[in-house]
């Protein structure tokens, strides 16, 4: 069919390429900005009310030509405001632009094949730069790097393994069991944004007790997210579109918001060359501490005798803090990037490499990155065609180590709960480790001698085509032919060495094991639109566009696991036991959609749409989905009666959308899995009955704001409130276990997020030598599921003992509640916090900038299980404080087991709301005066500065960090805490320079 | 020129959607469960019947444990699940977390495979004779009776769902009595099948039924279980006519039975019962300390609790013995065995015929080195006696102990170790049943 579709567009093509041109006279000049005086290459000079426009070359100048006279030309580009001029007949013009203090005038995307300038959107589409991206300080992970930076997101790291594992919540929690996880784009190319599980790691922990065989819930081991591929330093800018509103146009797969993001192209003009390196390195953001023993805790605590090693182990000074020991390192980061960029006018080019180099807080983990990227545009047909290709490939290894829940005492979280500091735990001179005697495992060679990686191979590849098939000078259609494919493999390796402690047949164990875990991944996209667009002679603007699109998804994961190792092998052939699993995904979605864009004279902009899905993954493959949208804005700042100067841009909005999500894969199915008894194969049936009829989840989200420009813009208000509902929420809903299912799939429920979201910018000084910009966000969410079908249910926790999130009718989604002591259930929580802010300052003085960004998250919930299972292990160090009990009789540490045994969950519920500065950086810029001195013009740029991340963090939880999941990123189950990774901070030394 | 656009967009999309029919997703990762219950063949058979026997042993070291823990017949202890030292020995225990669901779950997606395979049967193209569709239910009945016995053992007087194949339309709950009986004529049922089934099973049968592996074999399994139920029940009559037709030998291998095998290979599980020696507190079964105080002297049943190198401390419990009955992760563990029903014999004789109970009692006291035993003989007596026999006999093989003091109303005597522990006479019913 694509080929077909394709011939018969370029026939078309070749049958209507006459030329249409008009020439009465022309207009030229050169434009500079009006700053600092430079000539702005690429400046867009459009006679307003056609489409008849130029570019500035490399040296400011632009020629156009104007069919009548008077007409207004306008002149914008990228960064500075728009101006507009009139000419009443053939001149030179020369024009200074101001740089743009606020982001009015740069260009949002609003359809698949369309965009619009920010101040007519009628959605809140929030914008992250490259500046504000990655410019402060280098983050680890592009989803992590998006904390703070805008509003109306909810965002979690689920532990501080090095490598990712990172969950990202647009406006609230829109899915309960499907995916709640953004769609990523990039340049247009729809990117997978999985997490796989390892094999051979449940094997070892249980924490999901049944083995990899039989159990779907592998999602404790900590598995890191794809998009943690992305890397950050080829990112121009991210667009969020938070909801259906704004994302309808992307149908079936936008219910959790859409995240587009647009890498760096080349600028015709000289080549720019850009070396970066930044070193630096991370520690601990905080450590639990460690409980001020005496011989009579050691002798109670731990049994008889005890008291006596403890006393020993202090006069000879051999007492080890095992918390420090494991979590006290200081990794060494280093992040090394070079771009080259530039091109002609027909052809640009950016090419860039990143290194990066990361070293974890625990000895032998660490995440190793390297990322080549070519973007290549070409013009051609004088102009009418534009390819544009984007190539990425990435190749990154993680050493994750073995951490988070486990039924086995393994892990090395687990085993540091019980573990004394005069155990004698370190190896002798010829590395034997010695047993813990305290624990399963002894945590120092379960660091040493275990190996959790997962090593990427990926390239995502992108292309599009845009032809002007014709172009008259109040209209013209444009087709867009665009294709992306992301191919990743993934080989994950756990190695548990047959030396260690729970591996030795004595203590039961498996004598060893190696697993291996390969993922073959493609998902491929392919579109085509058409645009048309009229201007008519009062400035009203149609835009219309239709198009097509096609997705298809295809993983294959291969889980191999071998145990009983002959000596230190680690081939999946060189043991005695060995298990195989296969797990495999195919999907094709198939779409369209139509939109039409209506602009009076940037006074009144209207938009409608509609998007149509249908997917291989429905229980109807041919059944469509429709998914319609509208939306208005009111620039009232440019009508004619408006006459407060004050007020420079006051513009309202409102906008109306709908959006889906697919049933998790394998949802439409009840298929068993397989077993094996004495050399019997055989078949068992699964936890969850499938549902044939299942539908994707509907989205419709209602959304209002105001903006409003104070002062010429330099303060900027920016106010949204939306109502987002979802519909036919899919839910793996809790069966009576009788009938052999504990859950099955079901359409069985609705849910609803209110929230607002408030951010100001202001300029506050600006002149030659001093500036300071600041913004402020301020975001609320509220959650209540508003129906459900089913009778309430636990999810996401280990029970009303120790405190679970429970999905109920008129509650919120996030609720958590548990056991009050009298057996009632009551509620304890929300993870849902009150409120979030953030507050961001940049400042300049000559040739010194500080940036810094505080995040403050109010409230929120979480479930902290580290601090029960430390008590219970006697080493908490907060035991035998007295801050908990209300009656001020028990210690901590007493208070927390006594509420467990009293069934009463109050204790683990806890408040992890933080107050952290998420960013700071200095930086000074050689001045250039003496770079012209010294380099005679080849250097253009020096920078040297500091940087830091999660230098300061405070909170009021009692562990290592509050953010935190043991159950990964997706569901709504993050802010379990059991035995992490801990979180680390980082601070880098920048040096920088252009060519 | 608009006229013509508007055409070929129209055209464009008709022309999309024209050629674009989306293919039906299919399950790449097995077959479906309607592959069995509509039509299953004779390949297919041999696989369900396998995944029945193989889903049997799933999480029955949950079931075990939680079951003995509340017998006070051992601790677990787990450094990162403090709810074995905590809810199961304080007796408050709660409707939906691990050790009320799991082992509930596990034996109902078992009765699952089995009512698949039954339905299977009644729609089968294939050509099975007769009697291999009796062979077929006969098996799956007996193991279906068996599942359903676990849930009731833990579930007791709460009762439980017997008539589960429409998850849609689950039968309602039966009282515990009413659930006896039931299970009862299931076996009845099954046996008569099993008479009717020819002299062998048309699919492959494990080897830990290898005493069980034709029709008429594997009846005495049935008849045993049944036994079980009829002493569970109270019905002496009817137990020692069953145990006639079981695999009772009152002179035979204590340990000849019927077994879940395990092995490391592939899909296979591992036996989790199996703990090393001294093992420390991240996961560990330390027997009760009474098991040895209340032990006669020189009971060899005390190897199934050797002397640790050191006594292990958690949660204020210290113990000095391990639980070691089974020696490696792939030790079989019984289901039901010859020392069982002799103890089954002992008490089904234990009012009519004291003489053949006591000969009975002896025969397990003799082979675990005690001498005959010389008390009483009123029905008192010999009840704690064979309460005495049955803990030492069947420790840490399921509950039996917990079972047996509900049963004779004993649950008071049991040990409590600390301030607030408690006993709890049965499972809440999982939260999820919604009853």
């Amino acid at each position: 069919m694509k080929q077909f579709l394709l011939r018969n567009i370029f026939l078309w093509l070749f049958l209507t390429l006459p030329i249409f041109a008009f020439s009465q006279g022309k207009v030229n000049g050169n434009i500079t900005d009006s700053e600092d005086g430079v000539p702005l290459a690429a400046v867009n000079v459009v006679v307003k009310g056609t489409t008849s426009g130029t570019t500035s070359d490399f040296d400011g100048n632009y020629e156009i030509e104007v069919s009548s006279f008077p007409s207004t030309l306008v002149f914008s580009s990228l960064g500075y405001e728009t101006k507009e001029l009139e000419v009443s007949g053939p001149t030179t013009l020369n024009v200074l632009l101001a740089p743009s203090a606020t982001g009015l005038d740069e260009v949002i995307i609003t359809g698949l094949a369309s965009s619009v300038k920010r101040s007519n959107a009628a959605n809140a589409v929030a914008t992250v730069s490259a500046e504000e991206l990655a410019g402060v300080t280098p983050p680890q992970t592009l989803d992590g790097a998006l904390q703070g930076k805008f509003a109306g997101a909810l965002i979690t790291k689920s532990s501080g393994a090095p490598g990712g594992g990172i969950s990202v919540r647009l406006r609230g929690v829109t899915s309960v069991n499907g995916n709640a996880q953004p769609l990523y784009i990039v340049d247009g190319v729809y990117v997978n944004n999985s997490s796989i599980f390892a094999p051979g790691l449940n094997d070892v922990s249980r924490a999901a007790a049944g083995g990899a065989s039989v159990s779907s819930n592998q999602t404790q081991d900590n598995p890191s997210n794809r998009i943690a591929d992305l890397n950050p330093d080829d990112i121009e800018n991210i667009e969020i579109l938070k909801g259906a509103s704004a994302a309808a146009i992307y149908g079936a797969r936008a219910a959790a918001g859409v995240i587009i993001i647009t890498t760096k192209k080349g600028k015709a003009g000289k080549t720019k060359i850009s070396f970066s390196q930044a070193i630096g390195s991370n520690s601990v953001i905080n450590l639990r501490g460690l409980r001020n023993y005496t011989a009579e805790i050691a002798e109670n605590g731990f049994g008889a005798g005890q008291g006596a090693l403890f006393t020993q182990a202090q006069n000879d000074g051999s007492l080890v803090d095992y918390e420090k020991e494991i979590f006290g390192e200081s990794g060494f980061i280093s992040n090394t990037n070079v771009s080259a960029s530039g091109g002609t006018e027909k052809t640009q080019f950016f090419a860039g490499f990143t290194n990066n180099e990361e070293a974890g807080i625990v000895k032998n983990t660490g995440y190793d990155k390297k990322s080549i990227r070519l973007n290549l545009n070409h013009k051609f047909w004088d102009d009418r065609a534009n390819l544009s290709l984007t190539t990425n490939y990435i190749n990154s290894s993680s050493n994750r180590g073995f951490f988070n829940n486990d039924n086995s005492g393994t892990t090395i979280g687990v085993s540091l709960t019980s573990t004394p500091p005069w155990a004698k735990l370190f190896p002798d001179e010829n590395g034997n480790y010695p047993d813990n005697p305290y624990g399963a495992s002894n945590p120092l060679q379960t660091r040493d001698l275990v190996t959790n990686n997962e090593k990427i191979e990926r390239f995502i590849i992108g292309g599009t085509m845009d032809l002007m098939l014709y172009q008259k000078e109040r209209s013209n259609l444009k087709l867009i032919l665009s294709g992306g494919v992301d191919y990743f493999s993934l080989v994950t390796t756990a190695i548990f060495p047959k030396e260690l402690q729970f591996m030795k047949p004595s203590n039961g164990g498996l004598n060893g094991l190696t697993a291996q875990g390969t993922t073959q991944n493609k998902d491929a996209n392919y579109s085509a639109f058409l645009v048309h667009n009229i201007y008519t002679a009062n400035n009203l603007n149609f835009t219309t566009q239709a198009g097509i699109t096609k997705q298809t998804f295809s993983q294959n994961t291969i889980r191999n696991t071998t145990s009983n190792l002959i000596a230190s092998e680690t081939n999946l052939d060189q043991g005695a036991n060995v298990s195989v699993s296969q797990f495999r995904l195919e999907q094709e979605d198939f779409g369209f959609f139509i939109q039409e864009e209506v602009n009076y004279q940037d006074k009144l902009i209207g938009t409608i749409g509609l998007r149509g899905d249908k997917s291989s993954n429905n229980g109807d493959a041919n059944k469509l989905f429709y998914y319609p949208k509208a939306s208005g804005a009111a620039n009232l700042h440019n009508f004619d009666f408006w006459n407060l100067d004050v007020l420079s841009q006051f513009k309202l909005r409102v906008a109306y959308g709908q959006a889906g999500n697919f049933a998790p894969n394998g949802a439409l199915f009840t298929a068993y899995n397989n077993s094996l008894i004495d050399g019997i194969v055989g078949i068992v049936v699964p936890n969850t009955l499938g549902d044939p009829d299942i539908q994707p989840e509907t989205q419709k989200e209602l959304e209002f704001g105001i903006d409003a420009g104070l002062l010429e813009n330099r303060i900027s208000l920016e106010f949204s409130y939306y109502i987002k509902k979802v519909d036919d929420l899919i839910l793996q809903a809790n069966n009576e276990p009788s009938s052999g299912f504990n859950f099955r799939f079901a359409n069985a429920g609705n849910l609803e997020n209110k929230g607002v979201e408030l951010g100001i910018n202001a300029s506050v000084f600006a002149n030659r030598d001093f500036s300071w910009d600041t913004g402020i966000l301020f975001f609320k969410n509220k959650s209540k599921i508003t129906k459900l079908d089913v009778d309430p249910f636990d999810t996401g926790g280990f029970g009303t003992g120790l405190g679970t999130f429970r999905i109920e009718e008129g509650k919120s989604v996030t609720q958590i509640v548990g056991n009050d002591g009298d057996g009632n259930i009551i509620v304890l929580g929300d993870a849902e916090p009150d409120f979030q802010m953030t507050f961001n300052n940049n400042f300049r003085y000559k040739d010194f900038t500080l940036s810094f960004l505080w995040h403050w998250k109010k409230g929120g919930d979480n479930i902290n299980l580290s601090n029960l299972l430390f008590d219970f292990g006697q080493t908490s160090g907060d035991y035998d404080d007295f801050t908990l009990d209300p009656s001020g009789t028990l210690s901590n540490g007493d208070y927390r087991i006594d509420s467990f045994f009293a069934g009463n969950a109050a204790a683990f519920v806890e408040d992890a709301g933080y107050l952290r500065l998420r960013e700071i950086g200095l930086y000074y810029s050689l001045p250039q005066n003496f770079l012209e001195k010294a380099f005679k013009g080849y250097v253009s740029n020096i920078r040297v500065g500091l940087s830091g991340n999660n230098l300061i963090n405070i909170f009021d939880y009692n562990s290592y960090d509050p953010e935190v999941s043991n159950f990964g990123s997706n569901g709504l189950s993050s802010g379990v805490e059991v035995t992490p990774f801990p979180s680390s901070k980082r601070f880098m030394f920048h040096f920088s320079a252009d060519f | 020129m608009k006229t013509l656009n508007k055409l070929l967009i129209v055209t464009l999309i008709f022309l999309a959607f024209g050629s674009c029919e989306v293919q039906d997703g299919k399950n790449l990762n097995g077959a479906d469960t309607t592959s069995i219950s509509e039509d299953v063949s004779r390949g297919e058979l041999g696989d369900a019947i396998a995944g029945i026997l193989s889903d049997m042993r799933e999480r029955i070291e949950t079931q075990v444990d939680a079951t003995s823990v509340l017998g006070r017949e051992y601790w677990r202890i787990q450094s990162s699940d403090p709810r074995w030292t905590g809810d199961l020995l304080t007796g408050l225990l709660d409707d939906n977390t691990f050790y009320t669901t799991a082992p509930y779950s596990a034996r109902y997606a078992t009765v699952k495979d089995i009512n698949l395979v039954l339905e299977g049967l009644v729609n089968s193209t294939a050509d099975f004779t007769e009697a291999e569709k009796a062979a077929a239910r006969g098996l799956v009945n007996t193991l279906k009776a068996h599942e359903l016995l676990m849930v009731l053992n833990a579930q007791y007087q709460n009762g439980i769902r017997i008539e589960v194949s429409d998850p849609d339309n689950l039968g309602s709950f039966v009282s515990y009595d009413e659930a006896l009986s039931s299970l009862s004529s299931i076996l009845s049922d099954a046996s008569s099948d099993l008479l009717n089934a020819g002299a062998s099973f048309p699919f492959p049968i494990p080897s830990g039924f290898e005493d069980f592996n034709t029709p008429s074999t594997f009846d005495e399994f049935n008849k045993a279980l049944a036994a079980r139920i009829a002493v569970y029940q109270g019905n002496y009559t009817e137990a020692l006519a069953l145990l006639s037709e079981s695999f009772l030998d009152l002179g035979g291998d204590l340990n000849s039975g019927a077994y879940f095998t395990f092995s490391l290979t592939g899909a296979d599980l591992s036996n989790q019962l199996f703990f090393a020696q001294n093992s420390t507190i991240a996961n560990a079964r330390i027997a009760h300390p009474t098991f040895i105080t209340d032990a006669e002297a020189g009971d060899t049943r005390l190897n199934k609790a050797p002397l640790r190198d050191a006594p292990l401390t958690a949660d204020g419990l210290t113990g000095e013995n391990d639980v070691f009955i089974y020696q490696s992760n792939v030790d079989p563990v019984g289901i039901i065995r010859n020392e069982e029903l002799i103890l089954l014999y002992a008490e089904a004789n234990h009012i009519t015929d004291p003489t053949e109970a006591v000969n009975a009692i002896n025969i397990i006291r003799n082979a675990a080195g005690l001498p005959n035993y010389s008390g009483g003989t009123a029905p008192a007596d010999l009840v704690n006696e064979i309460l005495q026999q049955r803990r030492y006999s069947l420790f840490a093989e399921g509950g039996h102990r917990w079972i047996d003091v509900r049963r004779f109303d004993r649950l008071g005597d049991l040990p409590l170790d600390r301030p607030g522990d408690g006993t709890a006479e049965q499972f809440p019913i999982p939260q999820n049943e919604n009853q």
